[in-house]
């Protein structure tokens, strides 16, 4: 595994202070502070610990109830549970907007998604392709989309191995070019060794391990 | 990329969806055809081809397109999170509100044309003003669609979405369905200056609640 060089481009740190996300009168966050260095830093916890609303908080989606998030350098990618692409269009169309909207040149995305093994899917509607399939394309925006800060919910479902290799390629990527790169997973894989920061979250509070 | 240019992009965004999968323009097309002739039907020949009734039917036709349109629009949106993937961009709420305003502007234009054609075949109307009509149709058009889209936004995340938004925008939306009936019956009718204010009270109509939307839209996400 590459490490993140020193002169990693991120000036200053993507965060969370002192942050209280509440729904539905339940508290999902409770005080959580957190600063994310270039690096891979992952976040584990049982199931409804709140690791998503986490990441969430962090990319502007969960309105925060106390505490503050700075996250210079523009909105991060943040790649949820689900692919987040837009039925009727397809994986190439999705893309490209996304891109686009960030004011980023659309000219690389049949290359990711060739990466990906999709060069003969990209231009199907993506309703049409399989959930691991539309999974890689929406995992293919990590190659696209070069932001400072990257959060992955579960990136490994609905991956088969060849994939999995592919993730493991793109984050590499992400961490060389100084990214820092924030994954919530339930799964332990050969990409922990690789991680810079481990937090486990429950009941809404976060502890480095 | 400015503003405006992030909202083109979510409506061509829209617009491509739309054109593959138009869900949204079948349903709306279906239904105004249907409310046009059944009402017609129920009103008689002689009475549905008065100026006042026809508008009448003729607007709340598109009204009630209007939500459809907006209601399908969203819930292509929610499937696989897709929404998400544009709120989480700089700007990408406030273009999210102002592109479907556009897309949903497009797509009921095609709904109301197809409306005028069946109403002016069906009802054999006689239009005194044609430019006049078409003058209140554009705005009527764009006026109603600022706050069906606002409060799809409010009620988005819902289950009884369907039901709420009619409940929420329509009493909101009777001064502008009043402006589109009198407009239309005005220009029908011949007469030329009462229609053109009816015009005017529309683009205000139109200029503050698309304003008001493009404020509050942000927040509506949450």
């Amino acid at each position: 595994m590459r490490r993140v060089p020193e002169n990693a481009a991120v000036p200053e740190n993507a965060s969370l202070n002192d942050v209280t996300v509440v729904f539905d009168d339940r508290t999902i966050l409770r005080g959580i502070s957190l600063a994310l260095a270039p690096g891979l830093t992952l976040l584990r916890g049982p199931n409804g610990a709140g690791k998503t609303t986490l990441l969430r908080a962090l990319a502007g989606l969960a309105p925060l109830a106390r505490g503050r998030r700075s996250v210079p350098g523009g909105q991060p990618l943040y790649i949820g549970h689900r692919p987040m692409l837009l039925r009727g269009l397809t994986a190439r169309e999705n893309l490209a907007f996304l891109a686009a909207f960030r004011g980023q040149v659309a000219s690389d995305v049949a290359g990711a998604l060739r990466k990906w093994g999709l060069g003969n899917e990209m231009d199907r509607p993506v309703e049409r392709l399989s959930a691991g399939q539309r999974r890689r394309a929406s995992l293919a925006r990590i190659e696209i989309e070069q932001v400072p800060l990257v959060l992955l919910d579960e990136p490994f479902a609905d991956l088969d191995s060849d994939a999995l290799v592919r993730l493991r390629a793109a984050i590499n990527t992400a961490l060389v070019r100084g990214q820092a790169v924030l994954m919530a997973t339930h799964m332990h894989h050969e990409l922990d060794q690789d991680a810079t920061h481990r937090y486990v979250l429950d009941d809404g509070a976060l502890r480095e391990v | 990329m400015n503003a405006l240019d992030r909202a083109l992009l979510v409506a061509a965004r829209e617009l491509a969806a739309e054109r593959r999968h138009p869900d949204g323009l079948v349903a709306a097309l279906t239904f105004t055809g249907l409310l046009v002739l059944t009402e017609s039907l129920a009103f008689g020949p002689g009475q549905a081809r008065q100026p006042g009734v026809a508008s009448a039917l003729f607007w709340i036709a598109i009204l009630f397109a209007a939500t459809l349109i907006a209601s399908r629009s969203f819930d292509r949106e929610l499937e696989d999170d897709a929404i998400d993937a544009v709120l989480v961009l700089d700007g990408g709420r406030e273009a999210l509100y102002a592109g479907k305003l556009v897309a949903i502007w497009v797509v009921l234009t095609i709904v109301a044309l197809a409306a005028a054609v069946l109403s002016l075949v069906l009802l054999d109307l006689d239009v005194a003003l044609a430019g006049h009509l078409a003058l209140i149709g554009v705005l009527g058009i764009v006026a109603l669609p600022p706050v069906v889209v606002l409060t799809t936004l409010l009620a988005l995340r819902v289950r009884a979405r369907v039901a709420l938004v009619p409940i929420l925008s329509f009493p909101i939306l009777i001064p502008q369905l009043v402006a589109c009936t009198q407009g239309a019956t005005a220009a029908l009718s011949g007469d030329a200056s009462a229609a053109l204010g009816w015009a005017g009270l529309l683009a205000a109509f139109a200029l503050v609640y698309g304003t008001l939307g493009l404020t509050i839209a942000p927040a509506a996400f949450d």
